[in-house]
């Protein structure tokens, strides 16, 4: 058989393999199951854990400064931020493997006001089994991992806002 | 005498058949010692690697440059490297092997996959001379957020050195103690090197740092400095 040949018969297979394996990108749905252990500093050398922000609906997100989806997806946090003030949302970005210098580095060009974890040593990295960056989970009030997202998106609008909102409403009254 | 003739026209046949099955790859030939095969990663060939396997040539070390994703007409897929057939590698080891030169393998992310296949499928004689340097290796069958990881099994590599470059700024750092411990488990003898201040695929970045570009242009020193350092022979 001809190399040419067999050049098509391998790319006729693998578009019949890619075909049938292919799924839709976004949010993740996840049974509603107690979230790993969060244990880390923040800039200031604070030690917080997920109890910190115990009856608030979580958005925790996984980044480092050197990856660019992660940078381009943080000006939307901040204005998720904004826009969702006095509401029980918790915004958490943790730095995946980083030192403090690195990330103070970023954040002295961009101002953001939600609280920055570091993880150093990767040990939560490892616990929440993260492979790509970004990745975000979003938790319910109760801790528990509801959605999970591999990738950026634009957090103030579309499916991210949307989530969010529907998580928000299934807290009694306050959240609303 | 018709014996020896059919005998000849087998083994011609034969030895035909063999080298057709070896993947077009580009050679940078040199007097030294050392033969690199360079397999580029599942995003093919780049620039970059192309001239620094002209400068390694230049320095002696004779480098065969195989971009898998051209030679067998894939899609630019980490998948595509899974579908490579491994016996086309194997002779490619193998004549890389008879050069008598020593063989060190350079593969690049996915890329090690098909590398390992093939390195499982020689000979153990075979497999104990050679040596083999994975930048960034991706070998997982799951990498699910919250799930524990799975690599691929790829046969036994006993007797095999494996050497991971492996790029600080990577969201597989972490997890490469695993990685390593999946090779060993697999009969490798398994090492690393963190390349600080890198990024994975550096010399292929949309908007690499200052950084990346100059060690994007000295690629070939840092690969002759790790081999060096290794001292894999």
């Amino acid at each position: 058989m001809g190399m040419q040949m067999k050049r098509w018969l391998w790319l006729g297979m693998l578009v019949l393999g890619l075909s049938g394996g292919a799924q839709a990108a976004g949010f993740e749905t996840r049974p509603a199951t107690p979230a790993p252990e969060l244990k880390a500093q923040d800039l200031s050398g604070a030690t917080k854990t997920l109890a910190d922000y115990r009856g608030k609906v979580v958005l925790l997100n996984f980044w480092a400064s050197w990856c660019p989806p992660c940078l381009r997806e943080m000006p939307s946090m901040e204005r998720l931020r904004v826009k969702m003030a006095g509401r029980p949302l918790a915004i958490v970005a943790l730095d995946s493997a980083e030192t403090a210098d690195e990330v103070n580095a970023y954040l002295s060009k961009m101002k953001l006001g939600f609280p920055i974890l570091l993880d150093p040593d990767g040990s939560n990295t490892k616990r929440w089994k993260v492979f790509a960056l970004p990745t975000t989970f979003l938790l319910d009030a109760s801790g528990r991992v509801r959605y999970v997202l591999t990738g950026p998106t634009e957090w103030d609008e579309g499916e991210a806002l949307a989530i969010i909102e529907s998580m928000l409403a299934e807290m009694p009254g306050k959240a609303k | 005498m018709r014996f020896f003739r059919m005998l000849f026209l087998s083994m011609w046949a034969w030895t035909f058949a063999a080298q057709a099955e070896v993947p077009d790859h580009r050679v940078f030939p040199a007097q030294g010692e050392r033969l690199l095969l360079w397999v580029a990663p599942e995003r093919g060939r780049a620039e970059p690697e192309l001239q620094a396997a002209q400068r390694l040539a230049e320095q002696g070390v004779e480098t065969w440059s195989l971009d898998l994703v051209s030679a067998y007409f894939l899609p630019q897929l980490a998948s595509s490297m899974d579908a490579v057939p491994p016996q086309g590698l194997v002779e490619w080891l193998r004549a890389a092997q008879a050069s008598g030169k020593q063989v060190v393998v350079y593969a690049v992310s996915r890329a090690a996959v098909p590398v390992l296949r093939a390195a499982a499928a020689l000979e153990p004689a075979e497999r104990q001379r050679l040596c083999v340097m994975l930048m960034y290796p991706n070998l997982y069958t799951v990498a699910e957020p919250l799930a524990e990881p799975d690599f691929l099994g790829v046969g036994s590599l006993a007797g095999l050195r494996v050497q991971v470059l492996q790029p600080r700024r990577s969201a597989a750092t972490p997890w490469l103690p695993g990685l390593l411990d999946h090779l060993v488990k697999q009969g490798a003898t398994a090492g690393h090197v963190i390349l600080e201040n890198l990024r994975e695929g550096y010399w292929m970045r949309e908007t690499p740092t200052e950084f990346e570009i100059a060690e994007s242009r000295r690629m070939d020193a840092m690969l002759l400095r790790e081999l060096n350092q290794w001292g894999c022979k």
